[in-house]
């Protein structure tokens, strides 16, 4: 079976029921959104260059459901 | 309805790529794959005789399944390799409940069956990981090349495979009546849940003018309602195969949304059909006719003004946003205050349609369409390229592609999540935890620890039964009534409790053995 070593098994997390500090979501039960600002697209451009640009022309798939 | 009523779960097919060598055998690739979860051999335990996907809830049974061209020359290749089908499809349960197997050469992931949606999240990551892991272990084996793995649903050159959702429904309902009542939300829900798409396929004329869409699979609906997933694909699946009491039950299988990246718009996604569901069944759902809802899915997908028109029957127009905030409204009216989960759906629904009537730009880092737009539109800047170019828009097409890799040192979306850059609402220690875990309370939990605690004397499987030997012979255990969340935890804590597979059918209801 899968390789229980990989992780370990721990008791449930908790469910997220607590509101958070995100101020505009008036909800008081149920996960909030956290704001997230606009990311920084500096790292994420260099990764970007890394990608082969023939990728998508290589990548065929069979038809699927 | 109150919490622990309706049961939902997703089923993804993942693309599969071998970078690095020639002449790639996917239907090789993709049965290799799902066998580097096991530590033994294969044995071939899912029972197929359960199954009849022909069978259409209208009331017929179609005589075959539709197939494109391509898929079935592949197919007549296949049946000339003689390979047993259930090596082929190397189908598993796994101890989290989930089925994982190879599906027309696409390794899938179904979750197990999930009562809450913040378990579907946990369950749907942790198939992301699974299968990650796999992954990793086919490339270690193989000689040479690298396994990756996409979460999406194109290949941009017309071969689409899906992310289906499936919920428990109740039977009563005439199936056309159903179709009626989703169309419009269906046609509409894209508009938060699209996970956008460099160009168009199947469309010439489109392909001209759109360069960027917020849907993966729109282009692949052809008609209103059929049993057909592969071919001629339909707004609503007719497929009627419950896994429960089918005098009670269906399972509504759809099978037109995208597989998405984002947590926040997977829970969206499912939480708001949920709710569209709960209020199907009620008789309270806003009601629209379409002039043509599959045009109108095509269209709304390719509007890159993003005020999403909709015609009417009656020749008026509205809007997808129109739709939805009726749809919201609505619910808002049905079942505001019943549960938390419901309040949150509610809450963020209206949250999201705010933003998409104001700026949808404003969604990055929460919505998969926008957070793709944004990471494509930054790097054409960056590049000087120019989407009407066919060079530069392939290289386009492989970071809409790189989005959805599923490594964390390569996949652009997990990239922004490891650097807390995207809206996170599960934790990864739950994730981790979901891996071998079933979602408690539900029959999932029984199959995924029946497979752990007494899995050598597994015989045949399915979602709706388990086939075990006990004292020489083989007796069966049905599931299907273990869709009622007090059935299903009756039978965990049997299984809980008893040392030995004759113990566990010796407490179990006779009827349901």
């Amino acid at each position: 079976m899968f390789p229980e070593n990989v992780f370990q098994y721990r008791d449930r997390a908790p469910r997220p029921v607590k509101p958070s500090d995100s101020g505009d979501d008036p909800v008081e039960e149920g996960p909030q959104r956290p704001k997230v600002e606009r990311p920084d697209s500096g790292d994420i451009l260099k990764r970007m260059r890394k990608v082969d640009p023939n990728q998508a022309r290589r990548y065929r798939q069979r038809t699927g459901q | 309805m109150a919490e622990k009523t309706r049961l939902f779960g997703l089923e993804t097919e993942y693309g599969i790529q071998v970078d690095d060598v020639d002449d790639m055998d996917v239907v090789v690739e993709s049965m290799e794959l799902i066998r580097c979860y096991l530590h033994e051999n294969f044995v071939a335990r899912w029972d197929y005789e359960r199954e009849n996907p022909r069978l259409d809830m209208r009331g017929f049974e179609v005589d075959q399944l539709r197939n494109d061209k391509d898929e079935t020359e592949h197919l007549q290749r296949d049946r000339e390799r003689k390979i047993p089908l259930k090596e082929l499809k190397s189908d598993l349960i796994i101890q989290n409940g989930a089925r994982l197997y190879n599906d027309h050469t696409h390794p899938e992931y179904s979750t197990p069956e999930c009562w809450s949606l913040f378990d579907l999240l946990e369950q749907d990551r942790a198939g992301e990981r699974i299968l990650f892991h796999c992954a990793q272990q086919r490339t270690a084996t193989r000689q040479g090349g690298t396994v990756r793995l996409y979460k999406n649903n194109t290949d941009f050159e017309g071969h689409s495979y899906g992310c289906h959702e499936n919920f428990l429904i109740r039977r009563e309902l005439p199936f056309q009546e159903v179709i009626d009542a989703l169309l419009p939300f269906v046609v509409t829900r894209q508009i938060f849940a699209g996970a956008g798409k460099v160009g168009v396929e199947q469309d010439r004329r489109a392909q001209k003018k759109v360069f960027y869409q917020i849907s993966q699979r729109a282009d692949f609906f052809e008609t209103i309602a059929s049993v057909d997933t592969m071919q001629r694909r339909p707004l609503v699946n007719t497929r009627d195969e419950p896994h429960a009491d089918a005098e009670r039950y269906r399972r509504l299988h759809l099978i037109f949304g995208d597989a998405n990246m984002s947590e926040h718009i997977t829970a969206l996604k499912v939480g708001t059909t949920v709710l569209v569901l709960d209020m199907m069944e009620a008789g309270v759902l806003p009601q629209w006719s379409l002039q043509d809802p599959v045009a109108a899915l095509k269209e709304v997908s390719h509007d890159s003004s993003y005020q999403w028109p909709v015609a009417l029957a009656d020749g008026s127009h509205t809007s997808a946003l129109e739709i939805q905030r009726r749809y919201l409204d609505k619910g808002r009216a049905f079942a505001a205050g019943r549960d938390a989960e419901t309040d949150w759906v509610l809450q963020q629904w209206g949250d999201m349609l705010d933003h998409l009537g104001r700026d949808p730009m404003g969604l990055v880092g929460t919505c998969d369409w926008v957070t793709k737009k944004w990471l494509l539109e930054a790097f054409a800047k960056s590049e000087g390229l120019d989407w009407e170019k066919a060079d530069d828009r392939a290289w386009l097409q492989s970071q809409d592609l790189e989005y959805h890799n599923i490594d964390p040192e390569e996949g652009l979306y997990l990239l922004l999540e490891s650097q807390g850059q995207v809206q996170r609402l599960i934790e990864d220690a739950a994730i981790v935890q979901a891996m071998v875990q079933p979602p408690q309370g539900t029959r999932a939990w029984f199959r995924g620890r029946c497979i752990a605690k007494f899995g050598a004397a597994v015989g045949a499987i399915n979602w709706d039964s388990i086939e075990i030997e006990v004292g020489g012979r083989m007796e069966v255990i049905d599931l299907k009534a273990c869709v009622d969340a007090d059935t299903a935890n009756y039978y965990n804590q049997v299984l809980e409790e008893v040392q030995s597979v004759e113990e566990l059918i010796n407490r179990l209801p006779p009827e349901r053995r």
